[in-house]
């Protein structure tokens, strides 16, 4: 059996190898991400099936947890990190060809490590090393975000993280009150003797590590640098903030909330806090005129609002709901961003007008745009159609007046949200003057590098949404994991 | 009174924290803010310190001749401190050299006038 | 009205702070895991500083995340501040009195010499792997303030960087290999209190000394390098 903690360990050998090797050739160094990423894929996928029967806890260090770090490698970590590295693996093969400025090793770097910091997140068993590997996602993005060295790209980076850092400091104040109540970091022995403090104590820890995950996770009011840093960094960098970074808070938020401290009194204001998320997100969404990839960035934090919706509901189908659906959205929104960065530098500007008739002069990528705007609103034979379907479910199963009042909100939302997707749909198939495109040399839409991963996620969308069964035993099982709380120290404690 | 003695680190903890969150929010010079964010993280750091102090116990290193049952204070809150400067100092010259550059591009400091991304 | 509104997250916050800090007492003991370090550390991992054996052994995950956070500062600074024009047509910049180039002459092999030295001894001194790429890395600082037009080896500095950090996750890897787990310490333990103790510990902090060093080095080199 694979050591999980090779998961972690050889995009990070990677990683530190890539300028070495960039010294003696820059050809092969942009092929070391995607080639550590597949082996990850390979790696997570073989894992999967003995995950299912008993969740693998890896102690780092030798020693029996509580006194070490351990990796908890369950149904829910594992699921997550498959998703990371397929789509970090999809868009590396995309920057191949599309990143050229100068020094183009560094960015191959810093892309591999915030993976690796993904992938960190979702498989640690151990609060601080929740925090450190947090960081290490949050430090690359922000060098990421200002790569192009670009006016606007520098200016969203420095705001992103000015208010990130703030964000970070509130999670460490937040472990250190933890640390100072319980004397201990491991996830499973705090949530063992959370029954021992007092419920002031409890909420506003949890108020603290909510502020601090929620600047990540976009969440309103702390979401003002996502519109900027998602528009202004790079087409594969947005790609993976709107898939990846953005989840990882969300699910940093679930599982304190969940496993750490159970609380199930503050549900209620988790679900409020996303619907509000989500019905701002959509609104100012709908008011881009300027730019196809601000209002994107807006979309995401729309998306966001919802999938923290659904985590409120604390049932198993509301959470198998915000499951699905941040699987939904990752590869949707990856795909739109990276379709994007193509049809920008075809149309030559970013504006929504601009992008007009590029539906017959890029038919594969427009098309491929399409399919994901109709599965992020949740259209039939696309994969957002059961999330959105799962979600709407679960809010009526609880027959609470609050949530029923909430569900009417998120479908406001997306009527909204399929507003202006269709406009821009329409724009781009049913206008745009005829008689250019025909004088035109037919040249290729895109280097094969960037076409595969595009078709590749259109073609996981259109089958995951005619079967969805192939995913639903995998997140039913992780979405179980998140409520039993007590099988979780279980597994870990052997207690 | 004695509470207050007693408690003097986390109230000086504390208050750096909070002298440095006031800073990043309200002032508009871009080098104060990044003054803030240091502060933030000083305080943080003196916080989780203080945290780990035993009363009356000495430093957990067992050197020549001091037997193994000496009274040590809590060694785990300064190896999460050691991370977290380290941590802080990644941050603050990641900022600084943002900084350099939005400078280079915009010939100011205040934020202000730092509006290039408009709604 | 910007400054009210900081007033009032301010205040909130603060707050916050009493309510919760007034539970936890100060200066008294805190429960099981801090005892388990103090009782079984010299036994179980070689190293009398404790903090050491408790950052390279049993948190060693966080010192890796660490470690790699420098890195992330590194390039990330290099490909933030890179400007393809060499600006070798500036006028020369003034060089610091012969007082100071000749202290400097003195002192920065005493500096290095100090940096090795406490991250070899991190198992038996306060210190470590962090602490002596720093003094290393102020040594580096002392020159650039000397003679200005100086620059270092960037390739040479970035290689030692890489190489390092290889080793440092190598040695994870060699403790699986061993059938330990990783990160877990495989060599033999000795006696403690005397330079070749406590298993890969000392290796670990010759690595992120090493690292360190070379990472602050490039960094203060990137930051004093204008235009």
């Amino acid at each position: 059996m694979v050591n999980p903690s090779l998961l972690i360990a050889i995009p990070l050998a990677g990683a530190f190898a890539i300028p070495l090797v960039g010294l003696g050739s820059k050809r092969i160094a942009k092929w070391i991400p995607p080639l550590a990423l597949a082996v990850n894929l390979v790696m997570g996928l073989t894992l999967f099936p003995k995950v299912i029967e008993q969740a693998i806890i890896i102690s780092i260090g030798g020693f029996p947890p509580p006194f070490c770090i351990n990796l908890m490698v369950g149904p829910l970590g594992l699921s997550l990190g498959i998703l990371i590295s397929l789509i970090g693996l999809l868009i590396s093969l995309y920057a191949i060809d599309y990143i050229k400025t100068e020094p183009t090793e560094k960015y191959h770097a810093l892309f591999l490590l915030l993976v690796t910091g993904a992938l960190g997140i979702v498989l640690t068993g151990d609060i601080f090393n929740l925090f450190v590997f947090f960081e290490i996602l949050c430090i690359a993005s922000f060098a990421l975000t200002a790569y192009q060295r670009d006016r606007m790209g520098s200016e969203a980076a420095l705001k992103y993280l000015i208010q990130a850092t703030v964000g970070s400091t509130f999670i460490l104040i937040a472990i250190a009150f933890v640390y100072g109540l319980f004397g201990t970091l491991n996830m499973a022995d705090i949530a063992s003797k959370i029954p021992s403090a007092e419920p002031i104590h409890l909420f506003l820890t949890l108020a603290f590590f909510v502020v601090g995950f929620g600047v990540e996770a976009a969440i309103f009011p702390l979401n003002s640098w996502l519109p900027d840093a998602h528009s202004s960094a790079p087409a594969p960098v947005s790609a993976i903030l709107s898939a990846i970074a953005i989840k990882t808070g969300v699910y940093a938020i679930a599982r304190i909330t969940y496993t750490l401290m159970n609380a199930q009194g503050v549900m209620l204001l988790i679900s409020v806090g996303g619907a509000i998320t989500l019905l701002v997100g959509e609104i100012a969404a709908y008011s881009q005129k300027e730019d196809i990839k601000r209002m994107l960035a807006y979309s995401s934090i729309g998306q966001i609002g919802l999938i923290v919706f659904a985590l409120g509901i604390s049932t198993s189908l509301g959470l198998f709901g915000a499951l699905f659906q941040l699987l939904n959205h990752a590869l949707a929104k990856c795909l739109l961003f990276l379709a994007a960065g193509y049809m920008i530098s075809r149309a030559g500007s970013k504006k929504l007008a601009d992008l007009e008739g590029l539906g017959k002069q890029m038919p594969l990528i427009v098309i491929a745009f399409t399919v994901a705007a109709f599965s992020l609103v949740g259209l039939p034979p696309f994969a957002g159609f059961m999330s959105k379907l799962s979600i709407v479910c679960a809010a009526l199963e609880t027959k609470e007046t609050s949530y029923l009042a909430l569900i009417v909100v998120a479908l406001i939302a997306t009527v909204i949200e399929a507003g202006y997707f269709f406009r821009l749909v329409q724009r781009l198939y049913f206008k745009g003057d005829p008689t250019t495109e025909s004088s035109r040399p037919r040249v290729p839409e895109a280097p094969a590098g960037a076409m595969i991963p595009i078709l590749v996620l259109a073609g996981l969308i259109i089958v995951l949404g005619i079967y969805p069964q192939l995913l639903t035993g995998a997140l039913d099982l992780a979405a179980q994991e998140l409520l039993h709380r007590s099988q979780y120290i279980e597994v870990v404690l052997g207690v | 009174m004695q509470e207050m003695a007693n408690s003097f680190y986390y109230i000086g903890a504390g208050g750096l924290i909070l002298i440095g969150l006031y800073m990043v929010l309200a002032k508009t010079n871009l080098i104060k803010i990044i003054l803030g964010l240091s502060f933030l993280d000083t305080g943080t750091h003196v916080l989780l310190v203080a945290i780990g102090y035993v009363r009356g116990r000495t430093a957990p290193i067992f050197s020549e001749g001091m037997s193994e049952t000496t009274a040590v204070v809590d060694p785990v809150p300064q190896a999460l401190v050691l991370t977290a400067i380290v941590i802080g100092v990644g941050v603050l010259s990641l900022a600084l050299a943002l900084s350099i550059q939005v400078y280079r591009h915009y010939g100011t400091l205040d934020v202000r006038n730092i509006r290039g991304l408009k709604w | 009205m910007r400054k009210a509104i900081a007033f009032l997250l301010v205040a909130t916050v603060g707050a916050a702070f009493y309510v919760v800090l007034g539970h936890i007492p100060f200066g008294e003991d805190k429960i099981d895991v801090a005892n388990h370090y103090i009782q079984n550390g010299v036994r179980e991992t070689g190293a009398v500083n404790i903090v050491t054996s408790v950052v390279v052994t049993y948190r060693g995950f966080d010192t890796l995340g660490e470690v790699t956070i420098l890195f992330i500062a590194a390039v990330g600074i290099g490909a933030v501040l890179f400007t393809e024009k060499k600006a070798r047509d500036e006028e020369p910049k003034q060089k610091a009195s012969l007082i100071v180039q000749t202290g400097t002459n003195l002192l920065f092999p005493f500096i290095l010499l100090t940096g090795v030295y406490v991250f070899i001894h991190g198992h038996l001194t306060p210190g470590g792997g962090f602490q002596g790429g720093a003094v290393i890395a102020s040594g580096y600082l002392l020159l650039y303030l000397t003679w200005p037009d100086w620059r270092i080896n960037r390739r040479r500095f970035n290689a030692v960087e890489s190489l390092s950090g290889l080793a440092f996750v190598v040695l994870g890897v060699l403790g699986i290999t061993y059938g330990m787990g990783f990160l877990a310490n495989f060599l033999p333990l000795g006696t403690p209190n005397t330079l070749f103790s406590a298993g890969i510990i000392p290796i670990i902090y010759i690595a992120i000394g090493l690292k360190v060093g070379s990472e602050l080095a490039g960094i203060v080199g990137n930051l004093m390098e204008r235009e």
